[in-house]
């Protein structure tokens, strides 16, 4: 019962693998059709996903089947819910303005608390632990190779910082610039931002590497199966 | 007054869930964040589906008014009505709902990442060609020196490359440049929350 589910999938799997490689040849309808047909089908995915897990199990069910007090609780984002649907119909959409500020007040929040308990501490601290020496002889490395690294992580991270510094001001007859200092210390976060986007670069070239080659075993494998 | 009223409500929702944060000790301010959290969560389940339908109505529009690639706007809609339908009447673990992943999710995602390491060698081909100064060499170099230090090379390896040097860079400048990025962008995501919570940003339409 399952071959015949699973010829059409490889089938198809096999003729959309085919429509996207085509766009190394160029722009082409082939590659614009099966980049459109993969929004669609992955946007109604998402909408099926976001309704079993998320709307389902913790608003309407609980609405339908709840205790009186989860009820009570739940008309609250039964009815933010409702205005922002209204964002659908333009004439309308103002009045969904409330939930969309709940939304934003929330997001706003987390993101304030991840920055500073998620990556401002955690990385300033893992930036001081570096000089540990402590720690480093407790796994076998030798002061001052300790001290040398974390001494170019302390200059890497600081200098990298100063390069996303913008203030500048107007030198008297001349354009708008940076300060000397401010310039010498940036053309060094420069030298460690290109060193770390060559390294980001390399992890994703390996990953694309690995999909081509995952790819081309299932072209290779899905016509040797005839 | 009215005017007011979408600020205040991300105002006060908002300290509420960043004193839970910090107050972690307060039980009634803990137990209100996890709620309002809770509520959050609804609420972006409800604007997934607000966006799906808005592309659906995008879509719906391009093809009454003809546009230029009308074609491919039907082929979406078509897509998105039968996987939602599809998706709601069997739910999303139902092994047609699978077989749809498979066949179609799943090889497309795959298939653009694929196609990405050609792109890449061609956009740093480029990028060599248009600006030869020393930032995009170094860039290139390390480049280089991460991918032979990853990859087993089919007849010899290369002295110190894969062991001592890729080890280094990885855990030394570029996690220093990483760290100060990183930095950076929580620098930036803080000041943007900080300027919504006190009501100087206002990105959900109130004045």
């Amino acid at each position: 019962m399952s071959v015949a589910p699973d010829l059409i999938s490889g089938f198809i799997a096999f003729i959309l693998t085919l429509l996207v490689f085509s766009y190394l040849l160029g722009d082409n309808p082939f590659f614009r059709a099966a980049i459109y047909l993969f929004v669609g089908v992955s946007a109604g995915y998402i909408a099926a996903v976001a309704w079993y897990q998320v709307l389902w199990p913790e608003l309407i069910s609980p609405l339908l089947f709840g205790s009186p007090g989860e009820r009570i609780l739940l008309t609250i984002p039964l009815v933010l819910g409702l205005l922002l649907l209204t964002k659908i119909i333009p004439p309308l959409s103002k009045i969904g303005t409330p939930a969309v500020a709940f939304l934003v007040g929330v997001g706003a929040a987390i993101a304030v608390g991840g920055a500073v308990l998620g990556t401002i501490f955690p990385q300033t601290g893992a930036t001081i632990n570096a000089f540990d020496l402590q720690a480093a002889a407790a796994q076998d490395v030798s002061p001052a190779e300790q001290i040398f690294g974390a001494s170019i992580l302390l200059v890497g991270t600081i200098s990298t910082l100063v390069y996303f510094q913008f203030g500048a001001r107007r030198f008297s007859g001349e354009t708008i610039r940076r300060s000397r200092l401010v310039e010498g210390i940036a053309l060094v976060g420069r030298i460690f931002i290109a060193i770390t986007f060559g390294v980001l670069f390399a992890g994703v070239y390996a990953a694309a590497l690995t999909a081509l080659i995952e790819r081309l075993t299932f072209l290779w494998t899905y016509l040797g199966s005839f | 007054m009215r005017r007011l009223f979408a600020p205040a409500i991300a105002i006060a929702i908002g300290l509420v869930v960043l004193l839970g944060y910090f107050l972690p000790d307060y039980t009634t301010i803990a137990e209100l964040r996890i709620q309002i959290v809770h509520w959050a969560v609804i609420l972006a389940g409800v604007a997934v589906l607000v966006g799906v339908f808005n592309l659906f109505f995008v879509h719906i529009e391009k093809i009454r008014k003809k546009q230029k690639g009308s074609v491919y706007s039907l082929l979406l809609i078509a897509a998105l009505f039968a996987t939602f339908i599809l998706g709601l009447a069997l739910g999303p673990d139902h092994s047609i709902m699978r077989s749809l992943f498979d066949a179609v999710i799943l090889p497309v995602e795959t298939s653009l990442m694929a196609i990405l390491a050609v792109t890449l060698v061609y956009a740093s081909m480029r990028l060599t060609r248009r600006r030869s100064d020393l930032m995009a060499i170094i860039f290139i170099i390390t480049a280089l020196i991460i991918l032979l230090g990853t990859a087993p090379l089919p007849l010899f390896e290369i002295p110190m490359v894969g062991d001592i040097i890729h080890a280094w860079i990885v855990n030394v400048p570029a996690a220093a440049g990483a760290r100060g990025i990183l930095l950076g962008v929580a620098l930036g995501t803080l000041m943007t929350g900080l300027r919504i919570l006190f009501g100087a940003d206002r990105p959900y339409g109130g004045k």
